[in-house]
């Protein structure tokens, strides 16, 4: 398109200009109240004083919900399929990465896990499907928690149709699966955007 | 002895012809850009790349801008740091050239004195520009040579006066350019076959289409696209008299008490501050750049800025109004045969209507009003934003199996066309830039405030075009049409803010696009414009420079 849109912000749900403000807002009332423990005020059921599932390895949960978000199929790529986790891996690593959306991929796994232990009282890896399933719609149900659920599935989506050099879309699997056809030249290794910065 | 003839701060549509055109006549030329200097072998077809990371614009959290919209009543102001809403388009050698569709326009001789054909709107600054429409014909026609336009000169009942045919034959056409030229025969609408500024046959260095299909916001990989880096500054760089300075950012122009601009200050990509002098200035930044630029360097014969005097740099700042719809062909609706070319990515759309540049409808308003046009394009097939629209369903956030068929059915059963609308963003009070008070960029100079009010009668105008758009892909047999206008502007497409003009108390730069304060600035980007016209930009900005280039050359 020639006319480029407004406002485009990447957790945007509605197509009114001023939205993107309301997103904003959710985000940062949600990293001042997990920088300062208030975040139960957000999520009721959250007990941030669980020590225990702060010091956990948040990939194993991330992994788990992107199975949930983006499960696979038979004939057809889930998250595991186009390797979503090493992705978002490399996504997290990457410098040009704002910290605040490093902190908010990262510290929403504990707070997952802060709700699943004080209603399961098992971490989220051990719940079966259904209950999974009811946390996420749980969580989903808060401005903040949709907003990670919306942000990890965006990072799935590029997992799903960047150009393999990023590690996600394997074997092509998304682009295959939804008959997209990529532009040629495609990027080498040497000239991925993690590279052209450099120039 | 000043260390080049013509010092120009900008590398895009405005800096560009200046730089070929004066080093090809002899001049030392400096080409200070703020962006890297990507070459051909570093554009690929990755969407991360181009559009969901920051390589050809700025960080945000480096330098932003300060946006003004009107929300209850009150102008709110948010730094694009926060609001994730980018008004950089391009900051690399060649600019947001690089990264245009291409679809090429001319003003139409109208456009030249709209106060005196359409007469005033209450609370819009609408005036007549200094030159006409024949005045900036042989610019235009010498971007078609020089920068690159194919095309065909067709008979059309709104055709601009042109001479002679194009330099390159059309570029490839999609079939559904022949749906939308029957659709419009039938409504007795008049299609019109749209240049472009990209080369359907090499020439020089550069090579042809090679129509991937992934054009407009990426970078050309073949050269056939007429950024001003592959079409203009690599040559102007082989005639050894021009310099290109990439990741130098200008931070100020100095200028002394008898209102000359002395020096450019600018720092490099290690920090480092220089001073260069030349005989002649050009700032050609994109109209925000620009202004702000020259707000920011007082001197002692300029406390509010450099030409500001008047208070005017800044003022009458242009978006293009209008908006955009869509309509969907299902892949089961076509016949067998045409499926294959319907699905096909590379080819060009390159159809557009003007029939309404003027409207005379007796329903909308007894006087005639300056309209505009309806472009036909298809999306960028980016993927990944496209799958990032699908996941809310209404309000709520959709995962899981659901998830996945929406997926299936968006991107394997049928294909968007869409189409744009171009109209006058007419000038006003409310859309003007400013430094902001507070935020500064990470060389500690204070942002560009941009505030983006529009006219109501942009959207008024922009809906009667939008209703015609609809009625194009409904007589095709598309489904679920849609559009919208808005007076949200697309930061692309910018203009106006240092207009030219005869009267220095309204205007910043002369007819020849001379400051009227400053003898020795020029501004030859898209800031001259006091008033839109109902097209992109590109094609008047790479004229008027090519024009301005001639002035200076003639000294």
């Amino acid at each position: 398109m020639n006319r480029k849109p407004a406002p485009p912000n990447r957790h945007r749900k509605k197509q009114s200009l001023f939205h993107w403000r309301e997103q904003l807002l959710s985000r940062r009332r949600f990293l001042l109240a997990a920088a300062g423990g208030g975040l139960a005020c957000l999520f009721p059921l959250a007990s941030m004083a669980d020590k225990q599932a702060m010091q956990q390895d948040p990939w194993p949960v991330i992994d788990a919900v992107q199975q949930q978000l983006f499960p696979g199929e038979p004939g057809i790529p889930g998250a595991r399929e186009i390797n979503a986790l090493g992705y978002l891996q490399f996504v997290v690593n990457d410098k040009t990465l704002p910290q605040e959306d490093r902190d908010f991929i990262l510290q929403g796994t504990t707070w997952l896990q802060g709700m699943s232990t004080k209603k399961y009282r098992r971490g989220f890896t051990q719940l079966n499907n259904n209950e999974r399933e009811q946390l996420l719609r749980l969580i989903a149900g808060s401005e903040a928690g949709e907003n990670w659920l919306s942000t990890l599935l965006l990072y799935i989506f590029e997992a799903l149709l960047s150009d393999p050099v990023y590690g996600g879309n394997t074997g092509e699997a998304g682009w295959q699966w939804l008959a997209h056809t990529p532009g040629f030249p495609r990027p080498p290794a040497d000239k991925t955007f993690v590279q052209l910065l450099k120039i | 002895m000043n260390d080049f003839d013509i010092c120009i701060i900008g590398s895009g549509a405005g800096g560009g012809p200046v730089a070929l055109t004066l080093a090809e006549a002899g001049y030392s030329v400096l080409v200070l850009e703020k962006g890297p200097w990507f070459r051909e072998q570093d554009f690929y077809k990755d969407e991360l790349a181009c559009c969901r990371r920051s390589v050809y614009t700025p960080d945000l959290r480096d330098e932003q801008h300060v946006i003004e919209d009107l929300e209850d009543g009150q102008w709110q102001a948010t730094p694009t740091s926060e609001s994730g809403w980018d008004f950089w388009n391009g900051n690399c050698v060649g600019g947001s050239s690089n990264f245009m569709s291409g679809f090429f326009h001319r003003l139409k001789p109208v456009d030249f004195h709209q106060l005196s054909e359409f007469g005033p709107i209450d609370g819009a600054n609408r005036v007549d520009w200094p030159i006409s429409y024949n005045d900036l014909a042989p610019y235009y026609d010498r971007v078609e040579h020089e920068v690159g336009v194919s095309g065909k000169f067709e008979a059309h009942k709104n055709i601009e006066p042109r001479s002679g045919d194009f330099p390159y034959p059309p570029t490839r056409e999609h079939i559904v350019s022949s749906w939308i030229d029957r659709a419009c025969d039938k409504l007795d609408y008049h299609s019109l076959r749209v240049p472009r500024a990209i080369l359907s046959e090499p020439e020089g260095k550069r090579r042809s289409c090679e129509y991937s299909g992934y054009c407009g916001s990426y970078g050309c990989s073949s050269g056939a696209k007429g950024s001003s880096r592959a079409a203009l500054l690599d040559r102007a760089v082989a005639t050894g008299n021009c310099e290109i300075r990439p990741h130098s950012k200008v931070i100020r122009l100095r200028s002394d008490s008898r209102k000359k601009v002395t020096a450019v200050e600018y720092i490099d990509g290690k920090n480092k501050t220089h001073r260069v002098q030349a005989n002649t200035y050009v700032v050609a930044c994109q109209a925000i750049e620009t202004a702000r630029l020259l707000l920011y360097s007082t001197g002692p014969a300029f406390p509010d800025g450099l030409a500001n005097n008047n208070g005017q740099v800044g003022k009458n700042l242009l978006f293009s109004a209008g908006g955009s719809g869509s309509g969907d062909f299902e892949f089961d609706s076509i016949r067998p045969d045409q499926l294959s070319p319907f699905r096909q990515l590379g080819p060009f759309v390159n159809r557009a209507l003007d029939d309404w540049y003027t409207i005379n409808d007796k329903k909308l308003s007894a006087a005639p009003l300056k309209g505009g046009i309806v472009e036909f394009l298809f999306s960028h097939p980016n993927p990944t934003s496209r799958a990032n629209s699908l996941k809310w369903d209404d309000d709520k956030l959709l995962w899981g199996k659901p998830l996945k068929r929406k997926l299936e059915s968006w991107f394997t059963t049928d294909r968007t066309l869409r189409f744009e609308v171009f109209n006058d963003w007419l000038p006003t009070d409310n859309c003007f830039v400013s430094l902001d008070p507070r935020v500064k960029d990470r060389w500690q100079t204070p942002v560009a405030k941009v505030r983006i009010g529009y006219h109501p009668h942009d959207l008024k105008i922009g809906r009667y075009l939008a209703d015609r758009g609809e009625q194009v892909l409904q007589q095709m047999g598309a489904v679920r049409i849609d559009s919208s206008v808005s007076g949200a502007p697309p930061a692309n497409l910018v203009a106006g803010g240092c207009r030219f003009g005869n009267d220095p108390k309204t205007s910043v730069l002369d007819k020849d696009c001379r400051a009227h304060e400053v003898e020795n600035l020029f501004v030859t980007d898209g800031s001259f414009m006091p008033t839109g016209g109902s097209v992109p930009y590109t094609w008047t900005i790479y004229a008027n420079a090519f024009r301005v280039a001639d002035i200076i050359k003639g000294g």
